[in-house]
């Protein structure tokens, strides 16, 4: 069954007097425990499908089902709630809080979701995915003294700590060399498969679709149809 | 996890600063609201310190207490028929020393009343602002109009009037030296301030200090000078946690978006907010008072406790409606956006 599945998804933006359509109906679904990848050209929506499906901006129509319930009706609070608990986020930019330690970066992702673990146990659990994407040794120190792919790693430590059902991630390797960007894919197709994590990526890097299950091709607001790629890894 | 703290803790210079302007802006207030209080208590302790009651003087008197002259079987009526009412009279004069300096003083005199001290013929009581310019017990002071001399018996503190130091003395010596029999005023101590006499004008205290042409125009200005210091320091508070907030908006569209609840961005920003100025005020509140103890003598600065605590929760009031207002941002900033504008 599917965990996820989007359905007539449409999005218009208002530019003045200009409507938009930027989703033209988007139909999909993410299989549960696999990497979906969205590519396509700039401007062809992907960020935005990305956005709507992770709760992050309302479509304009359509449904986004998780976990059996439509999200599109849901108030913000409630959207928040799942954001919090059930999502974990990469984007182009680690996004780090500038003020937070390695550490304290991924215990304030266990204090939004609501973590029932103690004190020590959300530690111990620190220390565990911290170790899981190599940068243990780092624990105490600031962004700031971060290069980026290690910034890039507390992010995705960040967006898993809390053992989310679905990644979303949004060319989460951009802004990094092409090892830099090998080792970060490959280290989210580890964590997402140890765990069992849901991911749905967007990228428009050729490279990064060896990493992925499942690929959907988006042209100017629509599902690409027939070229639903599986991809054997 | 306590984030606002951590953010203070990493950004200590950026909240120094942001303390700084608190502690200055309220200090500056404090110190002028001390001078306009010790101003006014220069001008008018004397009647300031009463307690409320009613002031009497002639309907005709042009509501100017000098010209008042209250016929003499009123004020015997009102005397003997409300509790505790007294008659006086102030005149401003001079009094020259032994060594023939001349000091400005105002003489007053009243009837027996707790709220006066009251003298024997020939007798002289003082501020206590003239021992400090080294007058003493048992000196001998004149007056040109007054025919004998007058003996220091004892000094009483913080009575002022018109900026310069009281000087009671006997009713007999009053009328010899400013040739007049009826008293200037009637005071009725008292809460209730309905009482009419026929023939007299009533005034509240208030009332009564605002006919006193130097208080009313100094006490207002002063008064302008401390609201507007208030508004002003108001607003840069307001605009202060603004442009901190402003800075911090592609922070708070992550925090969003990765979760954190819009009211707990709130309480971190108030718990900022109030961590700062309670310390900044706690410091100006500390150096206000200390100021006020060793403010030279000369100086009127008089600061109480309570104006300061007083003034403090304005601040603090102030203080909260600015972070709240710059904080409605807060409420309006989408995760998305903070997301596209890039690194943070
Ligand atoms: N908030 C918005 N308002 C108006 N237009 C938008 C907004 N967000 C995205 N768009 C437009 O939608 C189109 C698709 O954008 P996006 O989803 O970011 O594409 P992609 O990620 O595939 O490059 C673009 O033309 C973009 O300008
Ligand atoms: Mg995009």
């Amino acid at each position: 069954m599917a965990l996820f599945t989007i359905d007539e998804v449409r999005k218009t933006f208002t530019n003045g007097e200009v409507k938009e359509e930027i989703l033209k109906g988007i139909n999909l679904s993410l299989r549960e425990g696999e990497i979906t990848a969205l590519v396509g050209a700039s401007g062809s929506g992907k960020s935005t499908l990305l956005t709507i499906a992770a709760g992050l901006q309302p479509a304009s129509d359509g449904q986004v089902i998780f976990e059996g319930e439509n999200m599109a009706a849901m108030g913000s609070e409630q959207v928040r709630k799942i954001r919090a608990s059930k999502f974990g986020f990469v984007f182009q930019f680690a996004h780090l809080v500038p003020f937070l330690t390695v550490e304290e970066q991924l215990m304030l992702m266990l204090d939004v979701s609501e973590s029932k673990l103690k004190k020590h146990e959300q530690k111990k659990e620190v220390d565990k995915i911290l170790r899981l994407v190599g940068m243990g040794h780092r624990k105490n120190a600031y962004p700031s003294s971060l290069s980026g792919g290690e910034k890039q790693r507390v992010a995705i430590a960040r967006a898993i700590i809390h053992k989310p059902k679905v990644l979303f991630a949004d060319e989460p390797t951009a802004s990094l060399d092409s090892k830099r960007s090998k080792d970060v894919m490959s280290l989210i197709r580890d964590l997402t498969k140890t765990l069992n994590i849901t991911t749905l990526m967007v990228t428009h890097d050729e490279e990064m679709l060896g990493f992925a299950d499942h690929i959907i091709k988006m042209s100017d607001g629509q599902v690409l149809q027939g070229v639903g790629i599986i991809v054997e890894n | 996890m306590n984030i606002a703290w951590k953010e203070i803790k990493k950004n200590k210079v950026r909240f120094l600063i942001l303390g700084s302007i608190v502690f200055l802006v309220s200090l500056l207030t404090f110190i002028i609201s001390g001078l306009a209080n010790g101003l006014s208590q220069d001008n008018a302790a004397l009647i300031k310190d009463l307690p409320s009651g009613q002031f009497f003087m002639n309907e005709d008197a042009d509501e100017t207490y000098n010209l008042s002259r209250i016929d003499s079987s009123i004020q015997d009526k009102i005397l003997n028929n409300q509790k505790d009412a007294v008659a006086l009279s102030i005149q401003m004069g001079f009094l020259n020393d032994e060594t023939g300096k001349q000091r400005s003083v105002a003489f007053v005199t009243s009837t027996d009343s707790k709220l006066f001290n009251h003298v024997k013929d020939g007798e002289i009581v003082l501020d206590r602002s003239l021992e400090d310019e080294g007058i003493k017990i048992g000196d001998t002071l004149t007056n040109n109009q007054y025919s004998g001399n007058f003996v220091v018996k004892g000094f009483v503190d913080q009575k002022k009037y018109s900026h310069a130091p009281v000087a009671y003395i006997s009713m007999e010596d009053y009328r010899e030296i400013y040739r007049v029999e009826e008293m200037q005023l009637v005071f009725v101590p008292g809460e209730d301030s309905s009482l009419e006499i026929a023939g007299l004008q009533s005034f509240t205290k208030i009332d009564f200090l605002n006919t006193i042409p130097s208080y009313s125009a100094e006490q207002m200005s002063l008064n302008m000078i401390v609201w507007f210091l208030v508004i002003i320091s108001g607003m840069l508070f307001a605009i202060f946690f603004y442009m901190m907030n402003v800075q911090k908006m592609g922070l708070y569209g992550i925090l969003k978006a990765i979760g954190v609840k819009t009211s707990t961005l709130f309480k971190m920003m108030w718990t900022q907010m109030v961590f700062i100025t309670v310390i900044a005020l706690a410091l100006s509140v500390t150096f206000s008072q200390v100021f006020n103890m060793i403010a030279p003598k000369g100086m009127p600065f008089s600061l109480t406790p309570e104006t300061t605590i007083q003034l403090s929760v304005v601040f603090l009031i102030i203080g909260f409606i600015g972070a709240t207002l710059s904080g409605v941002q807060i409420r309006k900033v989408e995760p998305l956006q903070a997301i596209q504008q890039g690194e943070v």
